[in-house]
C-alpha cells in the first residue's frame, strides 16, 4: 500500500485518477482505520489530503464555506457554527460525545459515508450541496443526491469532495438535532434533523424533517409526509403530535442492534422534542 | 518502508514503518512505549488515547505516516523530571484505578480536559472521558480523581 | 467491630499505582519481545460444527517468514486428552487436544501459525485450503437435551450427570404449603469483555517450557500444561503478568495451549495476542441459565420449601456441573432440593463469570420470592428479614458438599461463618427511603406525565474462597532494612489482591504497607497459591499470608528478646520497632535490628517466615449482599433510567475500603449492563456472534449510570483474617435483579434479562389502562 500526502490539489487529482477505485482519500482516517481488515485488500494508495488547504469555515455570498478536511471540533469551536443560524452544526457536533473522533473525524469523511454518521442528516435539512474536485474540473452536487445508498456516495473513481456548502436558511429560522443511543459512547440508532422556517404570521413556511441512522436504506431520508402536515400550518402541541405520527412514511431497520418498532418510536419522539425545539430557535428571529 | 521522524514526549523518534500501521503499533511495538495500550484497535475503548499537539486522538485510528510534524505526548511523557503530574497523584491517591489497564487513556484525556478547562463540573468530567471504557467500573473515583486534579492545577 | 489496627481499615493507595499511572505497568502484551520471538495467528471455523475434511497447509509453510504451522495432525495438539472428570480440568475451559478434526463452535481452533510478523501470518492463514464437511448443529439447550439431539461435540454426552441437593422432604415441604410460586427465568449471555486483550507467549528450551500471560489461575496452568505436555513440574515455569481485568475469563485458556504447541514447532518463542474480537468471541462467555423456581409458603410468609433446576448452558467445551452459587441457601426452609444440570450447545463455550450461579439463581429466586410476597400482599423487606440465614444455619448446598461426596464420599455439614444480611437489608431499605418510596403491590412508586418509578430489592451471597481449591503456600523475607518480601501466587486482575494481602502482613509485623514488596507471578519462585477466583483471596489466601507473617514476627521477637534482653512474649512490633510492652522506651528500631550484627553469628540475623496452609472447610465464610434499586421508566420512550441504587454489603472487616469501593461499583456497572444492553447475539442460523466487539457488544461507559451508594456492615467474621471475608463477586449478584423487581413495581411486568427498550415497548402495549 502507498502514501501519499500532497500539497496541490492537482496533484490529489492525478493520484486519483492514477489508481482509480484503489485509491482513498483521507483526512481523519478513522473510517478507513477502523475498518482496515476489510479495506486494506482494495487499497492501493491512500492519499492524506489534509494538506491541500482545505481546513476553513468561511462566510462568502450568503453561504457557510466548510472545507472538507475541517474537524468536527473546529466545527463545534468556530464562532461562525456554534452561534447564529448555522449552531445547529455545533449542536450536532455536540451529539457525539467522544473528543477524539471529534478531534480527527472531518466533515468531508463524515459526509462521504453515507452511513451511521450525524452531521449528513443536519445538511441535508439545511439544503447543503457538495462540492467535488478531480481532473474534470467541479461539479456540485446537492446532499439529498449525494448518498445513493447505504455506504454508496455519488463520486466517481476519480472525484473527492473538496468543500461543503450550506446556503444562508432564510430569517426566522430554528433547527433542532435528537439522536438515541443505546448508550452514551455509540453509534447513532435514530438520529432526526428538524429545520423550521416561519413566516410573519408566525406559520411553518419552510420545513425539512430529516430522519437519520434508523432508515431501511441506510441514508438520511426526509420524511415528506411529516413535513407536509406542517408546511403553512401553526405549530402548536398537537400539530407537533400528528407531525410525529406522519413519519411513518420512513420505514424504519429491523437489525440486531435495535428493532424497527423501537426506531419508529425513537423516530417519532425524536420528531417531537427536535420540532420543539427548532420552533424555540425560530421564534427567536435571528 | 518509509523513514519517518516521529515528535513523542519532545524527543525526536526516527523510525522505518509500513504505510498501514497504526501510530499505536508504531508507538508500541517500534518506539517501546507501551504505556498507550490498545484495546480494541478501532476506535472504541478511550485507552489508546494520547495527545496530538495537544488535543486527545485515538492512535489506533492514526496512521503513522501521517503523525509526522506533530508534537505526540504519550503517558510516559507527563511528568515532570520525575515529580508526577498532579493527574497521576490524585489517581494514586485516589484509588482511581483497579486493573491499570484504561488508567493512561483516562489521564491523558483528563489532562487535556485540564489544560483547557481547569474548573470543569462533574458533567465536563464525564464528557471528557465519553469514549472511555473501563470494565473495572471505576467510573465513581476517576471522575473524583480528575476533581481532584483539577483543584490542585487552580490552587498552583 | 472494635479491633485497634495501625494498616487494615485504610484506604492505602494500591502497591502498583505508580506503575499504573505512568504506563510502566507491564499486562502480557506489553512485554519486550524476546529474541528471535515469532508471532502467532490462529484460523477458525465459520462453522458452528463441522468435520475438517481437507486441510491443506503447504501454501503457507512456503510463505516467506512463516516458521510454523500446526493443525489437528500435528500429534502435539495432542488428540489424546479428554475433560471427563472436573478434578483434573478445572477450568472448565479447556478440552481433549487443543485442535480436533472436529469443530464444534463458530471460532473454534483449526490451524496456527507462526510468522515474522502479524501481518505475514495473516496472509499465511488466508493461504490455508480447509474443506469443511457441516455436522448438525444445537444451539438451544432444550433441544440439546432431547434423545435425537445431535451430539455438540465427540468428548462427552449433551447432558452432565446432574448436580443434586436435598435436605429434608421436598414433596412433604409443598404439601405443607399454604401457596406454591412457580417460575421460570433466563437472562441473556454477558461476556466478560475485559480492556486487555491477553496474550500468551511461549518458549521452549531444550525439555523446558516458560510461559508468559495474563492470569488469575496461575498454578492451574503450569499443572495442566504438564498433565497435557507428559512433563514434570521442575520444567515448566509459568510467569502471570497483572491482567486487564479478567472476571473469570482468564483461567486456562486454548490459546495458552496453541502458544506452547506452535512454538515448540517452530523452535522459537512465539507470542500470540487475541484480537478484541478473538477476546469475546472464542474464548468463554458467562453460562446462560434456564432455571425453574418452586417455592412453598405460609400464609404468614414463612417459607417452607424450595426447589430449584438449573440447566447452564455450557456451550462447545465448558464442562460445569455446578453453577457455584450459595444463594439456594440463603433463605432456610426445612425442605429444599437443588439440581443442576450442565447442557452444551454448539456455542462459544461457557464457564465463570463472575458471581456465577448467585447472579443467575439470585434472579431466579428473588424474582419468584417476589411474587410470593406479593401473593400475601407482605412488603418485599418484610418478606427478607423474615426468612433469610442466620449465623451458624447449614449450607445444604455448598460445593465442599459436593466435592466431599465426590472425592470422599462423605457427606459433611457446612455451616455458616458470619451473616451480617440483617443489617445489609434494614440499613439498605433506610438508605433507599423504603419506607417512603414503597406504596405497596400495584403502586409505583410515583407517577409524573409520561415517567413512572418503582422501587425493588434484591439480596445474595456468594462464597468466599472453597477449601478445595488448594493449600496456599507464603513466605515474607525480612531485609536488612526492615523492609520486606512477600511471595505469593494471587492473581492480579485489578482486584487489588496484593495490596490487602500484604496490607495483612505489615498488620501483623508491625510495618507500613508501603515496606512490602510483593513478588507475584512466577511458578518456580512462589508458593502455590490457589486459583484466584470464588473471591478466595482475602477470606482463605490471607490466612497462609497471616500465619507466614506471624511466623517472621515470632523470628524478629525472638532475636529483639536476646538484643532487649526480655522475653518474646513481652514484646510487640509497632511502627516499624520493636519495643517492650508497658516500657515502651526500651527497643530496638526494626532496620537496627536486621543489620546489627549478633555475636555469637558474628553477623546480622535472616528472617524468613512461611506458612503453607489449607482451609479446614466445615464452616464456610459467605459474603452477602442486599441491592435496592429505585428505576424511572419513560412511557414515551420506552425507555428505563436507573434514578437511584444502594448496595449494601456484608464482606466482614473491610481490609481497604476504596479498594473495596470500587470493586462494588464496578459489580455494579457489569450488572447494569447485563441488565440492559450487553447481550451476545448468536446468529439463529449459523450460531455465530454478530456483536464480536464494542460497537456492538455495549457495556457501561462514565455517562450511563448514576454512581451508586455504597455501604458495608462490618460484622466480623470468627473465621477470616481479622475477621474478613472476600467481595470481589457478591457485587454482581443481586444488582440485576434489584432493578427488575424496582421495573415490576413500575410498570407490573416481570422481565427476563436484559431488559431492553423493545421488552418495554412491548408490555406498555400490552398494558389495560
Amino acid at each position: 500500500m502507498e502514501y501519499y500526502s500532497p500539497t496541490e490539489l492537482s496533484e490529489a487529482y492525478a493520484l486519483l485518477s492514477k489508481y482509480g477505485d484503489a485509491a482513498i482519500p483521507i483526512a481523519g482516517s478513522t473510517f478507513f482505520m477502523g475498518h482496515r481488515e476489510e479495506l486494506f485488500n482494495e487499497v492501493d494508495a491512500v492519499i492524506n489530503i489534509k494538506k491541500l488547504g482545505l481546513s476553513y469555515i468561511k462566510l462568502e455570498d450568503n453561504i457557510l464555506k466548510i472545507g472538507a478536511t475541517t474537524t468536527l471540533s473546529e466545527i463545534f469551536e468556530s464562532g461562525l457554527t456554534s452561534q447564529g443560524v448555522y449552531k445547529i452544526l455545533s449542536e450536532t457536533v455536540n451529539e457525539l460525545n467522544i473528543y477524539e473522533v471529534r478531534n480527527m473525524a472531518t466533515i468531508g469523511g463524515e459526509v462521504c459515508i453515507a452511513g451511521e454518521v450525524d452531521m449528513p442528516t443536519t445538511l441535508l435539512a439545511y439544503d447543503t450541496n457538495i462540492v467535488i474536485g478531480s481532473n474534470d474540473g467541479t461539479r456540485v452536487v446537492s446532499m439529498a443526491d449525494f448518498h445513493i445508498g447505504y455506504l454508496n456516495n455519488a463520486l466517481e473513481v476519480n472525484e473527492m469532495v473538496t468543500e461543503v456548502q450550506i446556503p444562508r436558511p432564510p430569517a426566522n429560522t430554528g433547527g433542532g438535532f435528537r439522536k438515541f443511543k443505546r448508550t452514551a459512547a455509540d453509534l447513532p440508532i435514530v438520529s432526526v434533523a428538524v429545520r423550521v422556517s416561519l413566516g410573519s404570521d408566525g406559520a411553518c413556511e419552510d420545513v425539512r424533517v430529516v430522519v437519520g441512522a434508523a432508515t431501511l436504506s441506510g441514508i438520511p431520508q426526509r420524511s415528506a409526509a411529516a413535513e407536509a402536515v406542517l408546511l403553512n400550518q401553526k405549530i402548536d402541541e398537537a400539530l407537533i403530535k400528528q407531525v410525529a405520527e406522519a413519519s411513518s412514511d420512513v420505514e424504519c431497520i429491523d437489525d440486531f442492534r435495535v428493532p424497527a418498532v423501537v426506531r419508529s418510536l425513537w423516530v417519532k419522539c425524536s420528531i417531537e422534542d427536535a420540532l420543539k425545539k427548532a420552533l424555540a430557535e425560530a421564534g427567536k428571529g435571528e | 518502508m518509509i523513514p519517518i521522524c516521529l515528535k513523542v514526549n519532545g524527543e525526536d523518534c526516527p523510525v522505518q514503518v509500513k504505510a498501514h500501521w497504526s501510530l499505536a503499533f508504531v508507538l508500541r511495538e517500534k518506539i517501546g512505549l507501551t504505556g498507550t495500550k490498545t484495546g480494541c484497535e478501532m476506535g472504541t475503548c478511550g485507552s489508546c488515547t494520547i495527545l496530538l499537539d495537544g488535543k486527545p486522538i485515538f492512535c489506533c485510528l492514526k496512521m503513522a505516516v501521517d503523525a509526522e510534524g506533530h508534537e505526540l505526548t504519550t503517558i510516559e511523557g507527563i511528568e515532570n523530571d520525575g515529580v508526577l503530574h498532579p493527574l497521576q497523584q490524585t489517581f494514586i491517591d485516589g484509588h482511581g484505578m483497579q486493573c491499570g489497564y484504561c488508567t493512561p487513556g483516562m489521564i491523558i484525556a483528563a489532562k487535556a480536559l485540564l489544560e483547557g478547562n481547569s474548573n470543569p463540573s462533574e458533567h465536563e468530567v464525564r464528557l471528557a472521558i465519553g469514549g472511555h471504557l473501563c470494565r473495572c467500573g471505576t467510573y465513581v473515583r476517576i471522575v473524583k480523581s480528575i476533581m481532584d486534579a483539577a483543584e490542585i492545577v487552580r490552587n498552583t | 467491630m472494635t479491633m485497634e489496627t495501625s494498616v487494615i481499615g485504610k484506604s492505602l493507595p494500591l502497591l502498583d499505582a505508580y506503575e499504573k499511572v505512568t504506563g510502566r505497568l507491564k499486562f502480557a502484551g506489553d512485554m519486550p519481545p524476546l529474541q528471535r520471538m515469532h508471532h502467532a495467528k490462529v484460523l477458525r471455523s465459520p462453522y458452528a460444527h463441522a468435520k475438517v475434511a481437507h486441510i491443506d497447509t503447504s501454501a503457507a509453510e512456503a510463505l516467506s517468514g512463516v516458521s510454523a504451522v500446526i493443525t489437528y495432525k500435528d500429534d502435539i495438539t495432542g488428540n489424546k486428552k479428554t475433560c471427563n472428570s472436573p478434578w483434573q480440568d478445572f477450568s472448565f475451559n479447556f478440552r481433549g487436544p487443543m485442535i480436533s478434526q472436529e469443530v464444534c463452535y463458530v471460532g473454534d481452533e483449526v490451524a496456527v501459525v507462526s510468522a515474522v510478523d502479524e501481518d505475514v501470518a495473516k496472509e499465511a492463514l488466508q493461504l490455508i485450503e480447509v474443506e469443511y464437511e457441516e455436522l448438525p448443529a444445537v444451539f438451544d439447550m432444550e433441544e440439546s437435551m432431547k434423545p435425537d439431539a445431535p451430539q455438540v461435540h465427540p468428548w462427552g454426552p449433551n447432558v452432565l450427570d446432574p448436580s443434586v441437593f436435598e435436605w429434608g422432604d421436598i414433596e412433604q415441604g409443598f404439601k405443607e404449603a399454604d401457596y406454591i410460586i412457580e417460575n421460570r427465568i433466563t437472562l441473556g449471555n454477558q461476556q466478560h469483555a475485559p480492556l486487555d486483550r491477553n496474550a500468551c507467549t511461549a518458549h521452549w528450551e531444550g525439555d523446558r517450557v516458560s510461559l508468559w500471560t495474563s492470569t488469575q489461575a496461575l498454578f492451574w496452568i503450569r499443572d495442566a500444561v504438564t498433565e497435557f505436555f507428559e512433563l514434570s513440574p521442575s520444567k515448566v515455569r509459568v510467569y502471570s503478568s497483572p491482567t486487564g481485568g479478567s472476571f473469570g475469563l482468564w483461567w486456562g485458556n486454548n490459546f495458552m495451549f496453541l502458544a506452547i504447541a506452535i512454538a515448540r514447532k517452530a523452535r522459537r518463542p512465539v507470542r500470540l495476542i487475541l484480537t478484541r474480537d478473538e477476546v469475546q468471541t472464542t474464548v468463554k462467555r458467562r453460562e446462560r441459565p434456564l432455571i425453574d423456581v418452586k417455592i412453598g409458603i405460609k400464609k404468614d410468609g414463612t417459607m417452607v420449601s424450595q426447589s430449584f433446576r438449573h440447566l447452564m448452558d455450557n456451550g462447545a467445551y465448558g464442562n460445569k456441573f455446578d453453577p457455584y452459587q450459595s444463594v439456594a441457601d440463603i433463605y432456610t426452609t426445612p425442605h429444599g432440593r437443588a439440581e443442576f444440570i450442565g447442557v452444551s450447545t454448539n456455542l462459544l463455550p461457557a464457564g465463570c463469570m463472575r458471581g456465577v450461579g448467585d447472579l443467575t439463581l439470585a434472579y431466579a429466586i428473588e424474582q419468584t420470592v417476589d411474587m410470593a410476597a406479593e401473593k400475601i400482599d407482605m412488603d418485599p423487606v418484610e418478606f427478607r428479614l423474615k426468612n433469610h440465614w442466620k449465623t451458624g444455619d447449614i449450607c445444604h448446598t455448598s460445593q465442599e458438599v459436593l466435592f466431599a461426596k465426590l472425592l470422599f464420599n462423605k457427606e459433611p455439614e457446612v455451616s455458616l461463618t458470619s451473616s451480617g444480611l440483617a443489617e445489609c437489608i434494614q440499613k439498605g431499605a433506610d438508605k433507599m427511603g423504603w419506607k417512603e418510596k414503597w406504596k405497596g403491590w400495584g403502586k409505583p412508586s410515583s407517577v409524573d406525565g409520561y415517567k413512572i418509578r418503582g422501587v425493588g430489592m434484591g439480596i445474595s451471597t456468594h462464597i468466599s474462597g472453597l477449601a478445595f481449591f488448594g493449600f496456599n503456600g507464603i513466605t515474607i523475607k525480612v531485609n536488612p532494612d526492615g523492609t520486606m518480601a512477600l511471595t505469593t501466587g494471587i492473581g492480579r486482575m485489578g482486584q487489588g489482591g496484593d495490596t490487602t494481602q500484604a496490607m495483612v502482613a505489615a498488620e501483623v509485623l508491625g510495618v507500613e504497607l508501603e515496606d512490602i514488596n510483593v513478588i507475584d507471578g512466577d511458578t518456580e519462585v512462589v508458593g502455590h497459591t490457589m486459583v484466584t477466583f470464588g473471591s478466595n483471596g482475602m477470606h482463605m489466601v490471607a490466612r497462609a499470608t497471616k500465619a507466614a507473617a506471624e511466623h517472621a514476627r515470632e523470628q524478629l521477637l525472638e532475636f529483639a528478646a536476646q538484643e532487649l534482653e526480655a522475653n518474646p512474649e513481652d514484646l510487640d512490633i509497632k511502627h516499624r520497632r520493636i519495643f517492650v510492652k508497658g516500657s515502651e522506651d526500651i527497643g530496638i528500631e526494626l532496620k537496627e535490628l536486621m543489620s546489627k550484627p549478633i555475636y555469637e553469628y558474628l553477623s546480622a540475623p535472616e528472617v524468613i517466615g512461611s506458612a503453607s496452609k489449607g482451609v479446614e472447610f466445615h464452616k464456610a465464610g459467605k459474603m452477602m449482599i442486599a441491592d435496592f434499586a429505585e428505576v424511572e421508566i419513560d412511557t414515551r420512550t420506552a425507555q428505563m433510567k436507573l434514578i437511584k441504587f444502594v448496595a449494601y454489603h456484608d464482606s466482614g472487616t473491610i481490609v481497604n475500603p476504596a479498594i473495596c469501593e470500587n470493586q462494588v461499583a464496578g459489580g455494579y456497572y457489569q450488572s447494569m449492563g447485563l441488565c440492559t444492553t450487553e447481550n451476545l447475539i448468536f446468529d439463529e442460523e449459523t450460531g455465530a456472534i454478530l456483536n464480536p466487539n464494542f460497537m456492538d457488544y455495549k457495556i457501561m461507559g462514565p455517562l450511563d449510570m448514576p454512581d451508586p451508594d455504597i455501604y458495608f456492615a462490618e460484622v466480623y467474621d470468627e473465621d477470616g483474617p481479622f475477621g474478613a471475608k472476600g467481595i470481589g463477586e457478591g457485587v454482581t449478584c443481586a444488582v440485576p435483579i434489584a432493578v427488575a423487581n424496582a421495573v415490576y413495581n413500575a410498570i407490573g411486568v416481570r422481565f427476563d434479562l436484559p431488559i431492553t427498550p423493545e421488552k418495554i415497548l412491548q408490555a406498555l402495549k400490552s398494558k389495560v389502562h
